[in-house]
């Protein structure tokens, strides 16, 4: 029985041992042969990947772009962050992704494009304010909407972030800590909710964000027409005129968005609604053309 | 900057800046008001009142990190300032419209490229004149990376040559700590608290600590030297347009880059051996420029440049450093590489074969492919071999 044993287990090891060599004939082969052609082979890849015309050309440089990231070394800290080619100042970090929003999903987070002047503000609103909060207002007649954040990870409704209470640090506190303050990135976004059942609810929740799912896998198996359909159902809730800066940003409490309550600190709000924020909305009203220049047209 | 003395800043600006807007739509105001806003106009604008902070506030907008929109070109257009990096580096005792000149007002036009040649309101000490990058681009342009060859003529493929910000991004300090002892990364205190003793205003004893140790060693990390030339020389397409060897691959293969890519400092980078000692580093020349570092002339003090193999021999730079098995190019070497990975093959699959037989006649010692009892393949036991 022992010999049998010991039979088996030197059989075993010198299985290993056969195994061991081929694996090391594997290894050694790249070893020994180098890596020569593997920048061609792989940009040939990326070349069959990205076709022949600049947009798709300029398709393959975005993702390959997305995962780009650069390490500064400094010795006593390394600053890694986001990577965009050609840009001169550092961004620092990476704006926390909204994984819950149903406008989002298809519209991107930088979809304001349309009006020159002010589109880059809009985009940036984009970052802490959920599409809904301004391109879906109450109907005529309904209660006005309660704000909240929701969390962009879970998609749940959330108190405020601490983030965005620590702001008033960098106002009063003398400590290097509160010194940059990041404004924007809280990890929630402020999201109007109404009361349904006695339950106050997200306007675009879980139920709304299935839906545009579902309708997102099953749009190749539509006919056009349905598609048309499925689509005007889901922008139901989107108003002709979205909510005017000015709403929010001015003086006194009649504010489309409750400040206070969402837990903008008071020096915060200050900076939101006083004449800096307030007179550049003013003056970008103006920058308008009027509508003698603009001959058969009316301005938007 | 405290925020109340910059919101009262941009409510001056902002209102000089609607004088011009308003114009546009002078029928909505009243003469008085027009006149008005002539007179302010008029009035030339004292540059030596603005602050060495921002003088337009532009971070009431700029720090907002999601403040961008896509392009024409359908190019993503970031323009957050992240505060903290941009106080990190040498730029922060600049005004942002010190670079973005074109922007008077806010809210503005899109900015224009910025120049790097222009002066800013900086002076610089030693010739107290503006400060300017402009000799560093003259520099550039006598470079092997200038556009325009010997004779003045634009040299093949002018958008391949670099611009000041294909290689550099914003700047960093990276200071180091001189003490007591070896020389750390970081601020030291206890030095920058002497400076403080008598330097107290503002934030000059950083600033002069910050500029001139990061000035005592590398801006920046030798890795970030080589990734920063691999921007171009790393890419076949440009080498193939300009007729280069495979310098990063190359580079990466011999012992400077080895060390460089597992975290040295003290080892050389492109920079070292491409610029002559005390020569600016933006003066990279071609081997063929008998000035060039790597001249066959000069490449024994290149090696023996301070810091480095002070006490080199000549025959130190007497190899090919990046070596590029190109078989039209460099045929000696092409076949060289094919012989020795052919001799190395040949001996390790050899005995790589030999072990792995041996190992299978242990599994199987009795194995034979020969079956057949022809009466010389049967081996009698020595006992036997006497009988009949």
């Amino acid at each position: 029985m022992v010999d049998l044993f010991k039979k088996i287990v030197f059989k075993l090891y010198v299985i290993g041992l056969m195994c061991f060599t081929v694996w090391y004939g594997f290894f050694m082969f790249p070893l020994i042969f180098g890596f020569e052609g593997k920048e061609e082979a792989r940009a040939s890849l990326e070349a069959m990947r990205g076709g022949d015309t600049e947009e798709e050309q300029m398709y393959t440089r975005l993702l390959t772009e997305q995962t780009k990231k650069k390490t500064t070394d400094l010795g006593y800290k390394k600053i890694q962050q986001p990577y965009i080619d050609g840009r001169f100042h550092h961004i620092g970090f990476n704006i926390q992704k909204d994984e819950f929003s149903t406008c989002v999903r298809c519209h991107g987070n930088v979809p304001h494009d349309e009006s020159k002047e002010i589109r880059s503000f809009l985009n940036m609103h984009t970052f802490y304010l959920a599409c809904e909060t301004c391109h879906s207002q109450p109907a005529k007649g309904d209660k006005q909407w309660k704000f909240s954040w929701y969390d962009k990870t879970t998609g749940q409704k959330v108190s405020n972030p601490q983030a965005l209470l620590d702001i008033e640090k960098s106002y009063t506190s003398d400590d290097e800590k509160w010194q940059y303050p990041i404004f924007g990135n809280y990890g929630a976004k402020i999201t109007p909710t109404m009361t349904k059942n006695n339950e106050q609810r997200l306007l675009h929740g879980k139920k709304e964000m299935d839906f545009v799912v579902r309708y997102l896998n099953d749009q190749k198996n539509l006919e056009s027409a349905q598609k048309s359909q499925m689509k005007k159902v889901i922008h139901r809730k989107v108003s002709k005129q979205p909510v005017e800066c000015k709403t929010c940003h001015k003086r006194g409490k009649t504010k489309y968005i409750p400040f206070e309550t969402l837990g903008y600190p008071p020096m915060r709000i200050d900076e939101l609604t006083d004449l800096a924020v307030v007179g550049m909305i003013q003056k970008y009203k103006k920058f308008y053309l009027p509508n003698f220049l603009n001959p058969g047209g009316v301005n938007k | 900057m405290n925020t109340t003395e910059q919101s009262v800043q941009i409510v001056s600006v902002s209102h000089s800046a609607e004088g011009v807007s308003e114009t546009r739509t002078a029928r909505h105001l009243n003469w008085i008001q027009f006149i008005l806003f002539a007179v302010i106009l008029m009035v030339p604008f004292d540059k030596s009142n603005a602050s060495n902070g921002e003088e337009l506030n532009c971070l009431i907008c700029h720090k907002h990190r999601g403040l961008s929109r896509i392009d024409e070109q359908g190019k993503f257009r970031l323009f957050y300032i992240n505060q903290e990096l941009f106080e990190s580096g040498p730029h922060r005792r600049n005004n942002c419209k010190d670079c973005h000149n074109d922007i008077d007002r806010i809210p503005h036009k899109p900015a224009k490229k910025v120049d790097c040649t222009q002066q800013c309101h900086i002076i610089e000490p030693s010739g107290k004149r503006k400060f300017s990058h402009k000799f560093i681009a003259e520099t550039l342009a006598k470079s092997v990376h200038g556009k325009l060859d010997k004779d003045g003529k634009p040299k093949p493929h002018q958008e391949d040559f670099p611009v000041c910000k294909d290689c550099h991004d914003q700047p960093f300090y990276r200071p180091i700590a001189i003490y007591k002892g070896e020389a750390e990364h970081g601020i030291s205190q206890r030095s920058i608290t002497r400076c403080k003793a008598c330097h107290k205003t503002g934030n000059f004893a950083k600033d002069f600590y910050e500029h001139v140790t990061t000035r005592l060693h590398k801006t920046r990390f030798s890795k970030e030297i080589v990734n920063v030339c691999a921007k171009c020389h790393g890419d076949s397409e440009f080498r193939k347009r300009h007729e280069l060897d495979d310098v990063i691959k190359s580079y990466k293969e011999t012992f400077h880059g080895k060390l460089v890519f597992l975290g040295s400092e003290r080892t050389a980078d492109c920079i070292d051996c491409h610029v002559v000692e005390g020569e600016n580093n933006h003066l990279i020349e071609a081997k063929t420029v008998p000035t060039s570092a790597i001249h066959e002339a000069n490449l024994g003090n290149t090696c023996r440049a301070s810091d480095c193999h002070k006490k080199a021999s000549p025959q130190l730079a007497g190899f090919q450093t990046h070596v590029t098995y190109d078989r039209k190019k460099y045929p000696l070497q092409f076949y060289m590489l094919i012989f020795f990975k052919a001799l190395m093959a040949i001996i390790l699959y050899f005995f790589l074969t030999m072990i792995f037989l041996e190992l299978l006649r242990r599994l199987f010692p009795d194995f034979s492919f020969m079956k057949d009892n022809a009466p010389h393949h049967i081996v009698k036991p020595e006992a036997d071999k006497d009988k009949p």
